[in-house]
């Protein structure tokens, strides 16, 4: 298990990681979302001995927290993860693999690459380039989660409550899009 | 605008790792000095065009990479394929891994590698536990 961070409060994460064993990294300028099209958190993805990714970006709970919202069985998940584990047993053909993540747009390319200035930016000082970076990325992805929930805190604006469901709402409307597999 | 002498490609934050990752972070625009080319991109443009090591990328319109006595390297970055993006008040160039890396992951199943600090800032990359299955997790605290 790899635990990624798409964060850069580290003090959040340990909190969240106290007591965990498995490495747990901090992605401050979303290398990994740039990587493998990731559009929000929590995404799975299992990756055999070879490098092989066997299952596709996954929208996977370890818990029911969520499952009010997101409607998926965390335990139905978290079998078929340890079958993963236990007996090579898998529930994809590679060939769904293959299909089953939409490739980045340029816009949410650029998205990325604004984010991180933005990122950047704050970083060193400087809250209103950050700002502006931020908005652009924003405006180019409006609904990667990735992008647009993630700045909320960096911008010293709550990720929960109302500004989380005026973003959930832009979602819905938008039709739930998401690089990858979900409601399985 | 003039690039200062000796610029190299800047990694503003840890998180960057330059070989591994091949996402870079550029101080002062987008325009460098032909000299200057290698240490910002890692390449250098000969007569047979762009070229790293043994691999050289045809230029179809040189004019096109220039802005006066100068290179652009976003306009680099797109003969590459690797995404560019400028915010032109601060300066700052962003410049995205080479799209096959993403491609690998998604069409032909290749994990992409990464290295990224952990809690404590020490670096560890996806291969250092090649071998094993791997369950990687995104999540965060937003």
């Amino acid at each position: 298990m790899i635990a990624v961070a798409i964060d850069e409060d580290v003090e959040k994460v340990r909190g969240a990681a106290d007591g965990i064993t498995y490495p747990v990294l901090i992605d401050a300028d979303h290398v990994v979302t740039e990587l493998y099209a990731i559009s929000n958190v929590p995404t799975v993805v299992m990756i055999d001995e070879d490098d092989t990714i066997v299952h596709p970006n996954w929208s996977a709970f370890a818990s029911d927290t969520f499952r009010e919202i997101t409607g998926l069985d965390s335990a139905r998940q978290l079998d078929r993860i340890r079958r993963w584990v236990r007996d090579d047993e898998l529930h994809m053909s590679a060939e769904e693999v293959k299909s089953a993540v939409d490739d980045l747009t340029p816009d949410e390319e650029r998205a990325r690459l604004h984010f991180r200035i933005a990122a950047n930016l704050r970083r060193a000082g400087d809250p209103d380039g950050a700002a502006r970076n931020f908005d652009r990325a924003a405006e180019l992805a409006p609904h990667d989660w990735t992008i647009r929930r993630a700045a909320l805190p960096l911008q010293g604006k709550d990720p929960f409550g109302d500004n989380y469901f005026a973003l959930a709402a832009e979602f819905n409307e938008a039709g739930r899009p998401y690089h990858g597999v979900t409601g399985h | 605008m003039t690039a200062a002498p000796g610029r190299v490609a800047t990694v503003l934050s840890m998180g960057n790792d330059t070989t591994t990752n091949d996402v870079l972070l550029l101080e002062d625009g987008p325009l460098v000095d032909a000299d200057e080319l290698e240490a910002t991109l890692g390449w250098t443009l000969k007569p047979q065009g762009l070229c790293k090591d043994d691999a050289c990328v045809i230029v179809p319109d040189p004019e096109a990479i220039r802005s006066g006595d100068q290179l652009d390297v976003m306009a680099i970055a797109d003969l590459l394929d690797r995404p560019a993006a400028a915010d032109e008040k601060s300066g700052l160039v962003a410049i995205g891994a080479p799209r096959d890396r993403r491609r690998a992951a998604l069409r032909d199943l290749r994990a992409p590698d990464f290295v990224l600090p952990d809690l404590d800032g020490m670096p560890v990359a996806l291969s250092d536990h090649r071998s094993k299955k791997r369950l990687l997790v995104a999540f965060s605290s937003w």
